[in-house]
């Protein structure tokens, strides 16, 4: 009796081994904490919900500590989640978000208006200003490339890009994107006020010419061609964004474009999200690099929307009176789509209640995500 | 003026693809020979023991090449004298991966063992499976050292250009990159020129300004023609009935946006039970949801 008393108190000691309460560290509880902020901005302040949930969850999920090697783990090879995460590993997931962001992105302010694809251009800045910072700071150079991708504001293109130059940082940088994208509505505005008059603010754009489907359809092919083939390496993300394009314009294939827009990027959002959140187990995301990631991707989202809003400014110099841009969209070609465009329009309308800016923004908004998806090709064919 | 910047943007593809080199395919082409050993005295042994010859086959694509089926040999007007045997795992080259056969003229020893050796030879060749078709071909020099291999490296030239050359190597290499020098990469390369990273910014910054702004020209001068031809369609009184249908933006289409834009700003937007929306909405017919029989008859 007694030898059997002892062999269950053994058992019942192993069990509380290899409970999450045993293996907890402060750092786990500090991802735990982040996780349920994540899930309630998400919740209560509908900040990006459909990837903070996610991401949120898939915190809690990946720091629930455990003992290691019974495939438990996303970095545990053979685990579930190291299956699923396979997709982020492989840079599989994010072209797959492309295609669905193609099929359901309206190209015809780009199109009516082409001029505007120059501000998501210059909103670019905000990489490289972040690549120098990273420099900088001590990070080496394929580091500091897949840091500076935070300030093209594009989650997938951020986790297609560090999966390739640094798949340690991966987690942190994810993250970090996709916090400051659903901060979008908080970081913009005061940057937007300070650098414009309220002159510039009231400015009334031309309203954009419909576009023919045509046009839009040459859009899709030529847009594919040109920007491929001066940037071989973002074929993955442009290749399937023109294609999910063509799919939605060419009008005879909606049942694909209603898959890609649908079924298709939520179950890949999903997926992303849960395991980019898992990822970040405290014991290898909470270091320095983290908080030095994070603070590097507020800097380039700063400088992201000063290159965009100045830009819009040094433009107007050149055109004239009637055609001029309303500075207010400058932001917008950070391509945090469409929340970048909606914050044009919600200042836009603090100082004028009749001055929608939103279709207009939208044309930078839709440049931005073709300008980081070529500035992660440039950075993969410099770095890699 | 708009000629102009149609023959500057068509200038500009012309010249990035001149700018441009070619690409190879991923299959028995990108096999290479790159090392061989003709006197190995005391280097490396094969699985009897052997100090053979050996030759090393590098695989330069970015896909799995299976060089079972292709042809070796010391001897151009024999192409086919060395058939390497299909359906084994060991003549799959991974990319960027090598392989080795040993040149000891005992192919009974198994089949990365070729029917030839390596004294007195003047060329080597691979054939494809066709046995026509040369694939890749040395010339190997009379002087051979030994143990001393004669290998493929990149060397500079006088004027400074990097070519790979055939030559004697310091080191054998079986198996293996035949540079065993420190890489670094270009990353690396990059902050040593530039450690602000400020010409990184310039130079990425350009290219994607370029790529946007040749978006841009082409763009403009697409969108410049479809006016033009809406106008010319007007002017001669052509009713083209496609066009106008996507050009126009109907009523029904602008007054659903402006409820949409007025329920928003005026904050009584909720969720809805029901959707505001320009589709046909189709209903099955039934008697139950039928309106004649909901409507009451006017007594008789």
């Amino acid at each position: 009796m007694t030898q059997f008393l002892s062999f269950i108190g053994d058992n019942i000691q192993t069990f509380l081994h290899f409970t999450a309460f045993a293996n907890l560290t402060v750092g786990h509880l500090v991802m735990i904490a982040i996780g349920l902020i994540f899930i309630y901005l998400a919740i209560a302040k509908e900040f990006e919900p459909m990837l903070l949930v996610p991401i949120g969850f898939g915190i809690l999920v990946g720091n629930i500590a455990f003992v290691p090697g019974f495939k438990i783990g996303v970095y545990e090879a053979g685990s579930v989640l190291n299956y699923l995460y396979f997709g982020v590993i492989q840079g599989l997931y994010p072209p797959l978000i492309f295609l669905g962001i193609g099929a359901m992105t309206d190209f015809s302010a780009l199109i009516s208006n082409p001029k505007l694809v120059l501000i998501g251009a210059a909103a670019q800045l905000g990489i490289f200003g972040a690549y120098a910072l990273s420099l900088q700071l001590g990070y080496s150079p394929t580091e500091a490339g897949a840091i500076a991708i935070i300030g093209g504001a594009d989650g997938p293109t951020a986790i297609f890009l560090s999966s390739k130059l640094a798949p340690d940082l991966m987690g942190a940088i994810a993250i970090s994107a996709y916090s400051y994208m659903a901060l979008v509505p908080v970081i913009q505005p005061p940057i937007m006020k300070l650098l414009t008059t309220k002159k510039e603010r009231l400015i009334r754009m031309k309203p954009p010419r419909a576009v023919s489907k045509k046009e839009k359809i040459i859009f899709a092919i030529t847009g594919m061609l040109l920007t491929t083939f001066i940037v071989p390496s973002g074929i993955p993300l442009l290749g399937m964004l023109f294609f999910g394009n063509l799919l939605k314009e060419s009008g005879v294939t909606k049942r694909l474009a209603d898959t890609a827009k649908g079924p298709l990027i939520d179950i890949v959002t999903i997926l992303i999200g849960l395991t980019v959140g898992a990822s970040t187990q405290a014991t290898t995301f909470l270091t320095w690099k983290s908080v030095g990631i994070f603070a590097l991707g507020a800097g380039s989202f700063v400088i992201a929307t000063f290159g965009g809003v100045l830009f819009v400014k040094f433009l107007n110099l050149f055109l004239k009176e009637g055609n001029k841009i309303n500075p207010l969209i400058g932001n917008s070609g950070v391509s945090a789509v469409p929340d970048s465009a909606r914050v044009s329009q919600v200042v836009g309308l603090q100082y004028d209640k009749t001055n929608h800016l939103l279709m207009h923004a939208m044309g930078p908004n839709v440049a931005g995500v073709i300008g980081s998806a070529v500035a992660a090709g440039i950075l993969l064919s410099f770095l890699m | 003026m708009k000629r102009t910047i149609c023959a500057f943007t068509g200038g500009i593809i012309v010249l990035l693809f001149l700018v441009t080199g070619t690409a190879s395919a991923q299959n028995v082409s990108d096999l290479k020979f790159n090392e061989i050993l003709v006197h190995n005295d005391s280097l490396n042994v094969d699985a009897f023991g052997m100090h053979s010859s050996w030759i090393e086959i590098f695989n330069s694509g970015y896909n799995t090449v299976d060089i079972g089926g292709c042809y070796l040999t010391n001897d151009k007007s024999n192409p086919t004298k060395y058939w390497i045997p299909t359906g084994d795992p060991s003549t799959k080259i991974p990319a960027r991966c090598y392989l080795l056969f040993w040149a000891d003229g005992k192919p009974s020893r198994g089949i990365l063992h070729l029917n030839f050796d390596l004294n007195n030879v003047e060329t080597l060749a691979l054939y494809d499976a066709s046995g026509r078709m040369l694939v890749d071909e040395i010339t190997v020099p009379k002087t051979q050292y030994s143990n001393t291999s004669y290998g493929l490296i990149e060397k500079a030239n006088e004027q400074g250009e990097k070519n790979m050359v055939w030559t004697y190597l310091e080191k054998t290499t079986p198996a293996s990159d035949n540079d065993h020098s420190k890489k670094v990469s270009s990353g690396e390369q990059f902050v040593k020129y530039d450690p602000t990273g400020i010409g990184m910014a310039v130079i990425a910054l350009s290219v994607v300004f370029c790529s946007l702004a040749l978006l841009y020209i082409i763009f403009k001068n697409i969108g410049a023609i479809f006016t033009r031809k809406a106008k010319k369609a007007k002017t001669t009184g052509e009713v083209v009935v496609k066009e106008t249908k996507s050009d126009q933006i109907s009523g029904e289409v602008s007054a659903a946006i402006a409820m949409a834009l007025h329920l928003y700003e005026s904050e009584i937007h909720d969720d809805e039970n029901m959707v505001l929306t320009i589709k046909r909405i189709s209903r099955a017919y039934s008697p139950w949801s039928s309106k004649i029989y909901t409507l009451r008859k006017y007594p008789q």
